[in-house]
């Protein structure tokens, strides 16, 4: 009892003097709470921030004014326009297939009268009664919904069912409003034919009408490049989950400086005639390969072990080199963050937990487990800053938009920027703990 | 050349009877540090200070001291790992300073720590550690060899280093530090907490290395083997050199001194150094 009592009390002042160790157990946990409830919170309440849509109005009608109110009463959707310089159909589609947007909703010009004549001649053919002769029907008008073939199924119902909530008040709405105006006309017209007056004239109706659309809508997914597919979650999850575990990297590298740290072997090397960068690229270079690998391999699960398991085969377009690249940017920028986590903390515990919790924060962060457009502004601001999302953007565009080399550098560049950026901040941490004498 | 002195580390064993080469005074100088000074941070008492010495050629010098003396600053300057506030060393007359990289070639360190890679086996460290050397090929293989016949691992060499016990690890970590045949070998605290067998090797093989022409520069807290395997020694205390000289001058220079271990209490006192 006295051996317990003595190590507990040992272990418990050992805690107490590694204020860092205490920070990580007490801080870190909170921020990774706060970061993933912050990010999750708009999946898991039902009024929540409403989904951005970009709206572009070529009708500029009555109607077009009507749908867009209806819309924003319905509070699902928080409608975006452009005021300045108006976008067109065209640009809406790529600033979604741009990834700029998740959705946009296209009143088209003419809207408000080509779904007034077709309302008023779908209500004309009604009272005409069943058999009279019928005109050819007007084309009904579309409104077009673009969507970002990266947006998951749920999101993408939510949207299309409040356009279509929406379009069906407005064409119950005209279609009654121009039954209204018809129907005392197409009685007048019968009252003459009755003998002496007697009786009620009623008019032959066809209800018809009622399942005939005045107001279409038609949902597309922005591709490039005439692709028609539409993604899997496999798509989405391959590429995400692997570049979290090529992030988990910084574990083991991190454990592995340290204890060249601790254990003298760093300083061995360093009175070897042999360029320090020259062993730091040797060290990059091997857990840069056991990334690709990682990340070679997650692709071979995709395209050969899920399939087995009842899910699409892993599409991966058509740019292997592009691919190659941004895994190659994704593996460099992990390794940058291992070698700096390994040059800034003091014991293996700190590795781990630093390690760790930075992944899941920047993986929850950079939309691997919630994707970006669902969070709150604030979130997807910080988003930004997540060098997962960066490639997990790059690998979605490669796999599911039809993106190609020239379409992932920003997100390639992103990652090198990290890379460089973590690599600096090591050799200075470094540095200035060589001159401490540590 | 048998000592009765008792220390606080290991038990006192018999060790092989070392003879100090006779340094020529015409020997080169393969060593040279003058005035060194070595601070950490503003306004603190310099772990070195006005460090000044010279060691020659296949000397086996010995650089003694208490905890916190500086030995272990002086070492680390000595082998390019830290610059130093002040003075100048140079080795095979190349400034340490200004070129770090010439004098890597000629110089090897087996530090305090078993600076060796546990998960690795004894011949894979070494030949790592060849490799940034620059050694290759056959060369390398007879050079890894030698190493290991040296201290006596060939026949564990093929094990993991974790696997090892203190004194093989201890003997690994000097194998390490020879492997490119350097010109002077410094040695920090070689035999700290290892058996009285491996010890005996370590030594013994410190001795052939000599014998081949190699330089030694030894810190230890074992006087007994100060003094039997260093033909010259430094006491230091506070960062600054006490004593120099051969043992048995000092010793004999000394009233009420029998061995290396009184005159280094004598000179030190015998107040405890936590710091």
């Amino acid at each position: 009892m006295s051996g317990f009592f003595a190590t507990f009390c040992k272990e418990l002042l050992l805690i107490r003097r590694d204020r860092a160790g205490l920070m990580l157990l007490f801080i870190m946990p909170a921020v990774l709470v706060l970061v993933v409830s912050l990010v999750q919170n708009n999946l898991l309440e039902t009024s929540g921030t409403a989904v951005p849509v970009l709206l572009v109005d070529e009708d500029g009608g009555e109607l077009a004014k009507r749908l867009t109110d209806g819309l924003q009463e319905l509070g699902a959707l928080t409608l975006v326009r452009q005021d300045g310089d108006p976008l067109d159909a065209t640009a809406a589609q790529d600033a979604v297939r741009g990834g700029d947007y998740q959705f946009a909703i296209v009143i088209p010009p003419g809207l408000t009268e080509e779904v007034r004549s077709r309302a008023r001649q779908l209500a004309e053919q009604s009272l005409a009664g069943e058999g009279a002769a019928a005109e050819p029907p007007l084309a009904t008008a579309e409104l077009a919904v673009y969507f970002d073939p990266t947006v998951q199924g749920a999101f993408r119902t939510a949207v299309l069912s409040s356009l279509r909530l929406v379009v069906l008040g407005l064409e119950t709405e005209e279609k009654g409003k121009v039954l209204a105006e018809l129907l005392p006309q197409r009685i007048e017209k019968l009252l003459p034919a009755l003998p002496f007056g007697f009786g009620t004239p009623r008019p032959q109706l066809s209800f018809h009408w009622n399942s005939e659309p005045v107001l279409a809508v038609r949902e597309q997914v922005a591709l490039a490049g005439g692709l028609t597919k539409l993604p899997t979650a496999v798509q989405q999850n391959v590429p995400a989950w692997a570049l979290f575990g090529m992030f988990f990297i910084v574990i083991p590298l991190s454990g592995t400086l340290l204890r060249e740290r601790q254990e003298g072997t760093l300083q061995r090397l360093r009175t070897l005639p042999v360029s320090p960068l020259a062993i730091l690229a040797g060290k990059v270079a091997a857990y840069v390969l056991i990334c690709l690998g990682q990340f070679g391999f997650m692709l071979l699960v995709g395209k050969t072990v899920l399939p087995l398991l009842g899910t699409p085969m892993l599409e991966i377009g058509s740019e292997p080199g592009a691919i190659f690249f941004l895994a190659l940017s994704a593996a460099l920028a992990a390794t940058g963050f291992g070698i700096l986590v390994g040059a800034l903390v003091g014991s293996y515990e700190q590795a781990t937990m630093v390690g760790s919790v930075a992944v899941v924060v920047a993986a929850a962060l950079g939309g691997v487990m919630v994707p970006v457009y669902v969070m709150p502004q604030a979130m997807q601001a910080i988003s930004l800053f997540s060098p997962l999302a960066w490639g997990l953007n790059g690998f979605l565009d490669l796999f599911v938009r039809g993106g190609d080399l020239i379409s992932v550098l920003p997100n390639a560049f992103g990652l090198l920027a990290f890379f460089a950026v973590t690599l600096t901040l090591a050799w200075i941490g470094f540095l200035q703990r060589n001159r401490r004498g540590g | 050349m048998n000592s009765t002195v008792v220390h606080s580390g290991p038990p006192a064993d018999p060790l092989p009877d070392f003879q100090p080469l006779a340094v020529d005074g015409c020997e080169a100088v393969v060593l040279q540090v003058q005035q060194l000074v070595k601070s950490y941070g503003r306004g603190g008492r310099p772990a070195v200070d006005g460090l000044t010495f010279d060691v020659q050629e296949g000397e086996a010098f010995g650089l003694l001291g208490p905890n916190g003396a500086g030995k272990t600053t002086a070492i680390s300057v000595m082998c390019t790992l830290l610059r130093p506030t002040a003075g100048s060393v140079h080795l095979d007359g190349i400034d340490v300073q200004a070129e770090p990289g010439r004098v890597r070639r000629l110089l090897g360190l087996v530090p305090q720590e078993i600076a060796l890679y546990p998960r690795l086996t004894g011949r894979e460290n070494l030949r790592y550690f060849a490799r940034l050397y620059g050694l290759k090929g056959l060369e390398l293989e007879e050079r890894v060899a030698d190493a290991l016949e040296l201290v006596q691992l060939q026949e564990h060499a093929d094990r993991p280093v974790n696997s090892y016990s203190g004194g093989m690890k201890r003997r690994a970590n000097l194998a390490a530090g020879m492997l490119h045949q350097p010109r002077i070998l410094f040695l920090d605290e070689p035999t700290v907490g290892i058996d009285a067998q491996s010890r005996n090797l370590i030594l013994d093989s410190l001795s052939r290395l000599r014998q081949a022409g190699t330089t030694l520069v030894y810190t230890t807290h074992y006087m007994e083997e100060a003094q039997q395997l260093c033909n010259r020694v430094a006491i230091m205390d506070g960062g600054r050199i006490i004593a120099e000289g051969e043992p048995a001058a000092l010793i004999a220079g000394r009233a009420g001194c029998a061995n290396l271990e009184q005159l280094f209490l004598q000179l030190t006192g015998s107040h405890l150094r936590d710091d």
